[in-house]
């Protein structure tokens, strides 16, 4: 150690050369032009990205999405990919342990090992997926970033005859609006977004606010709550705060007025921001969290033992009218093993393993034999948490995250940028 | 800390540092006194955090902070979260061992032969890549992960992210580990034994090998056990530059866990690997004292420890 | 024969690691500037690398100085903070490890051995474990909690890991120090006490030779160890994470981890890390140059 000093002081006496030596690199760095790679500077891969547009895609614009050239459904009747690794790509705690060793055991003739890996934000899982580097079979997006992944050319369309299961979910997502006729995408979990906290830390009802969603402005919550670390869902809730009911707008008036309210947030409650509120409620990391449904479901097994689960609660609004969302599975062409993906979606799928992953994450897959009223009547989930159940009317009712457009998208960018960074 | 935290636990139960009066060089003036009380209690602010995260990891329970009992509930038999049981944890575990014996192994000749040629070969060029050796040593770790996480996914390489992505990334971060190291170790041998074997007829190359090479073991070893340890601890690199659920290491487990559910496995976990590491370092020290003796140097734990 | 053999080894065997240098410090490194001063992407919002230096654009660069200088400046909010933390920390470390260093150096005697090797007992332990260790000790219901509230007697419950800018600076301190007290310890260790004597005898008092000789001669080791904590805590965000994970928090190392891999942010956080790179290039050669000073004195 201390002989570096040494070696610096010694280095110090020629910062002449260091400067030659920086120069050095100069003509040789040219020739990196030549192995820039095609595909990632230019999204479409030959085609130049000006030309091409981002369709957007709502329940009042459904979207038929195209099948790219060369990338045509796979036929149907293949035989699953030989002592394959299966990779998933997913967020952490979303996915049942035991659906990857059905999985694996279902198909233990073809010798398939499932990975999952997984992400904390779809920002940070995108970039990893247009980079390439990593050949994951199956995605777990939110539908806003199917327009994306089509246009890339990242995503496979599926051959309907591997999943017979899709039976079994709501026939709407046989033809969502966000994937016309399901040609890539299949259903994963219902989601609403709403406020989560404990009854035993927090004194009054927030349901009973005027504005629940004002409390993450309330200094007594102060250092004790959280929003999710989700650019959409923290800017969508602040617009609802606002009085809005378009939460993908790109007014520019209604966006600066989500800024300032935000950065008031950071400086009345210093928010955690964080999508482990989970864990945190139950552990008593927090009072108070914005949350997914299906986190306060989730956060009853993480409860400490002895601890009441009707300290939890969760707030949505009544009539239906806030954010809510599913996510879906898509079969990514990266993957080395596109048969065995479209098994594994039908899996999921499948009544006794979608419970199954229901009782493990929390979050309600869309299948046609779940009842709300059996929910509760089952004990499956406890009375005070009612509210996270995922009614079928919310989807008329609620407000939908669409995909933005890229214009759109960088002004949000712009604002969570400012509020991570604590201005 | 299994090796350390006993001689700690001593110097705290000595009733009365006074007593240091005999190990001192100077009377047991005040100002001794207090030094010693900022010292001691230095080390204890230092090391008692980790001794209690290993102590927990013996936990019965699935608490961090009550204690339930002992037990190796969290190494062995827990038939899900255990470091045995939970796959993940088991391959965060072998990949973080893996990456660091790769890295070493590529580290510690290449410096070592760069440091030869650095000391040895006089110029421009040497100076600039001198320069560009003690970067390395300084620049935000931050930076080389960005940059090479860049290289990797905007130019066609020959490799992807993943293992050897992050093997890559870590050997470019410790090169200049060794190099350092060896280099202050040849500037105390000097010249005169090269020079020696070159008048008894050997090459430059054999009086390298047979001659300089031998006297740098020592130094070469105390790289060899930096290079380990500290790969074993790298985060930034690592975390930038993996790709799937394999490649994932324990500071990325614990980084990700840690904000989330941690069980006292993920202590476990830890504890493992600081076991690695204090091994590699003993074995280090074992040899390091061998050599010592055969040299008739100065081989006490102090000297091995200064070297760093 | 011999003369040329000996000519070419030394380059012979610098070409491994030169090729390595120039592959995988050189490169990225340019990658790096190439998408600072890049385009994004019009519907991606990736970055665009501009290879050739001749196309290279302010843009981006622009972007993030307006952040900085601007009218809506709220980098500034993160480098402030970095900053206070930053020189915070140092100074605590600084007054920390001082003493340890001075006493292990001049006093440790007979048990030098043995105080080196706990201290330098912090390399061997990973610090994502030394902050696991205190995330644990941390929690609302963790054991610094119980130990303030006298085992619950009191009704204190210190939210530690919410936000708190104390917990964050003694995260860093607790996570550097040891890399200050080594250099420290080197420096002083090799001022040789007859050196000192030889002050007392000519009439210093204790403090004199403490503030004369100590100090200046310390003075390289004190910038190496300075220098060594500091640089990598400019970087550092997953201490800001880890224990505290607010924005009120956010460092400039958030900053940068947060947005580097963000479409159409990734040119705006590459022209943040050069400039923090570029503020750090100063410190650094100040530091070379008091080193090359005081060597040249001594």
């Amino acid at each position: 150690m201390a002989d570096l000093t040494g070696d610096i002081a010694r280095l110090g006496m020629s910062r002449r050369r260091i400067l030659q030596a920086a120069l050095l690199a100069g003509p040789g760095a040219m020739a990196l032009a030549a192995c820039a790679r095609a595909d990632s500077s230019t999204p479409t891969g030959t085609a130049a990205s000006g030309a091409a547009t981002l369709q957007i895609a709502s329940p009042t614009n459904p979207v038929k999405w195209p099948i790219n050239p060369g990338n045509e459904a796979i036929a149907s009747g293949l035989s699953p990919e030989k002592d394959a690794v299966l990779r998933l790509y997913n967020y952490a705690d979303y996915l049942d342990p035991g659906i990857i060793k059905s999985f694996e055991e279902k198909y233990a003739d073809t010798g398939v090992k499932v990975e999952l890996s997984t992400f904390n934000d779809t920002l940070e899982a995108m970039a990893k997926i247009r980079g390439g580097s990593v050949p994951f079979d199956i995605y777990f997006p939110s539908y806003d970033q199917i327009g994306k992944l089509v246009l890339a050319n990242l995503v496979r369309p599926l051959q309907h005859s591997y999943i017979p299961n899709i039976a079994n979910v709501y026939p709407e997502f046989l033809n969502p609006f966000y994937d016309l006729e399901w040609q890539y995408t299949t259903p994963y979990t219902l989601y609403t977004t709403g406020i989560g906290w404990r009854t035993d830390r927090v004194s009054e009802d927030i349901a009973a606010r005027p504005n629940p969603y004002d409390v993450f402005w309330d200094p007594q919550y102060q250092e004790h709550l959280a929003v999710l670390d989700d650019y959409r869902e923290v800017i969508g809730m602040t617009l609802l705060r606002n009085g809005g009911t378009d939460v993908n707008t790109g007014d520019d008036a209604l966006l600066a007025a989500v800024r300032d309210a935000l950065l008031q947030m950071n400086e009345k409650t210093q928010p955690r921001v964080t999508i482990t509120g989970y864990t945190d409620l139950p552990e008593g990391r927090l009072d108070l969290s914005q949350a997914w449904s299906g986190d306060l479901i989730m956060a009853v097994s993480y409860l400490p033992e002895g601890t009441d689960p009707a300290i939890l609660r969760y707030w949505f609004p009544k009539d239906g009218a806030g954010v809510v969302n599913n996510d879906v599975m898509v079969s990514l062409k990266g993957g080395q093993n596109p048969v065995l993906s479209q098994l594994f979606m039908n899996h999921v799928m499948d009544a006794k393993q979608a419970m199954n992953n229901f009782a493990y994450t929390g979050y309600q897959p869309p299948q046609v034999s779940i009842t709300p009223e059996q929910l509760i009547s089952d004990g499956f989930i406890p009375p005070n948490l009612q509210e996270a159940i995922v009614l079928p009317g919310y989807f008329d009712s609620g407000y939908r995250l669409l995909e933005l457009p890229p214009d759109t998208e960088a002004k949000y960018l712009a604002i969570w940028q400012q509020f991570k960074a604590g201005a | 800390m299994t090796i350390s935290a006993a001689p700690v636990d001593m110097a705290m139960r000595d009733p009365e540092l006074g007593r240091t009066r005999r190990w001192r060089r100077q009377g047991s003036t005040p100002k001794a006194r207090g030094l010693a009380t900022v010292t001691v209690i230095y080390l204890l602010w230092s090391l008692v955090p980790v001794a209690i995260a290993v102590l927990f990891s013996f936990n019965a329970g699935r608490s961090r902070s009550v204690w339930q009992g002992f037990s190796l509930r969290w190494y062995t038999w827990d038939p899900v979260g255990s470091v045995a049981n939970d796959p993940s944890l088991r391959s965060a575990l072998t990949h973080t061992l893996l990456l660091a014996v790769l890295a070493t192994v590529v580290t510690v000749p290449l410096g070592v032969t760069l440091a030869l040629a650095l000391d040895r070969w006089r110029g421009r060029i040497p100076s600039g890549a001198n320069f560009a050796v003690l970067l390395s040593f300084v620049i935000p770790e931050i930076a080389l992960a960005i940059g090479l996480l860049f290289m990797i996914t905007l130019l066609t390489t020959p490799f992807t992210l993943g293992t050897t992505a992050q093997v890559i990334g870590l050997i470019t971060f410790q090169l200049s580990y060794p190099v350092v190291i060896v280099r202050a170790r040849m500037l105390t041998i000097g010249k005169q034994y090269e020079e020696a074997a070159r008048d008894l007829g050997a090459t430059a190359m054999g009086a390298v090998r047979r001659a300089l090479l031998p006297m740098l073991y020592p130094a070469i070893l105390v790289s060899a056990i930096l290079v380990f340890a500290d790969v074993l601890d790298n985060f930034v690199l690592v975390r930038y530059l993996s790709s799937d659920a394999s490649t994932e290491t324990t500071s990325m487990r614990i980084y990700s866990a840690a904000r989330a559910a941690p069980t006292p496995a993920l202590n476990a976990l830890a504890t493992l690997v600081l076991i690695a590491s204090l091994t590699v370092v003993l074995l280090g020290w074992l040899a390091y004292r061998r050599w010592g003796k055969n040299e008739g140097e100065e081989s006490s734990v102090g000297s091995f420890a200064g070297n760093f | 024969m011999a003369k040329r053999s000996q000519r070419f080894l030394w380059p012979a065997l610098a070409i491994p690691s030169f090729a390595w240098l120039a592959l995988f410090l050189a490169i990225p490194f340019y990658v790096v500037l190439c998408i600072a001063f890049g385009q994004v992407d019009p519907i991606f919002r990736t970055s665009i690398p501009a290879w050739n230096p001749l196309d290279w654009r302010f843009d981006q660069f622009a972007i993030t100085l307006d952040r900085i200088f601007g009218a809506n400046n709220f980098y500034l909010a993160p480098i402030t903070r970095t900053i206070t933390y930053v020189v915070t920390a140092v100074i605590i470390s600084l007054i920390i490890a001082f003493p340890v260093a001075y006493f292990t150096a001049r006093y440790a005697g007979k048990r030098k051995g043995l105080v080196l090797v706990l201290l330098v007992a912090p390399f061997w332990i990973s610090y994502m474990m030394r902050m696991l260790a205190w995330v644990n000790l941390l929690q609302t219901d963790g054991i610094v909690n119980s130990v303030i509230s006298l085992g619950g007697l009191l009704p204190v419950e210190v939210n530690w890991l919410s936000g708190k800018p104390y917990t964050v600076v003694m995260g860093l301190i607790y996570g550097y120090v040891p890399y200050m007290i080594l250099p420290l310890f080197a420096a002083l260790d090799r001022i040789s006490p007859s050196l000192l004597e030889a002050a007392r005898d000519l009439g210093a008092s204790g403090f004199d030779v403490f503030r004369r000789v100590v100090i200046p001669m310390s003075i390289p080791g004190i910038a190496a160890g300075m220098l060594l904590v500091a640089l990598p805590m400019m970087g550092d965000y997953f201490t800001s994470d880890l224990l505290s994970g607010s924005p009120d928090t956010s460092m400039i190392g958030n900053l940068i981890n947060g947005t580097i891999q963000t479409p159409g942010q990734s040119g705006q956080a590459a022209a943040l890390l050069l400039l923090v790179l570029l503020v750090l290039a100063a410190p650094m050669f100040l530091y070379t140059r008091t080193v090359a000073r005081s060597e040249t004195r001594s």
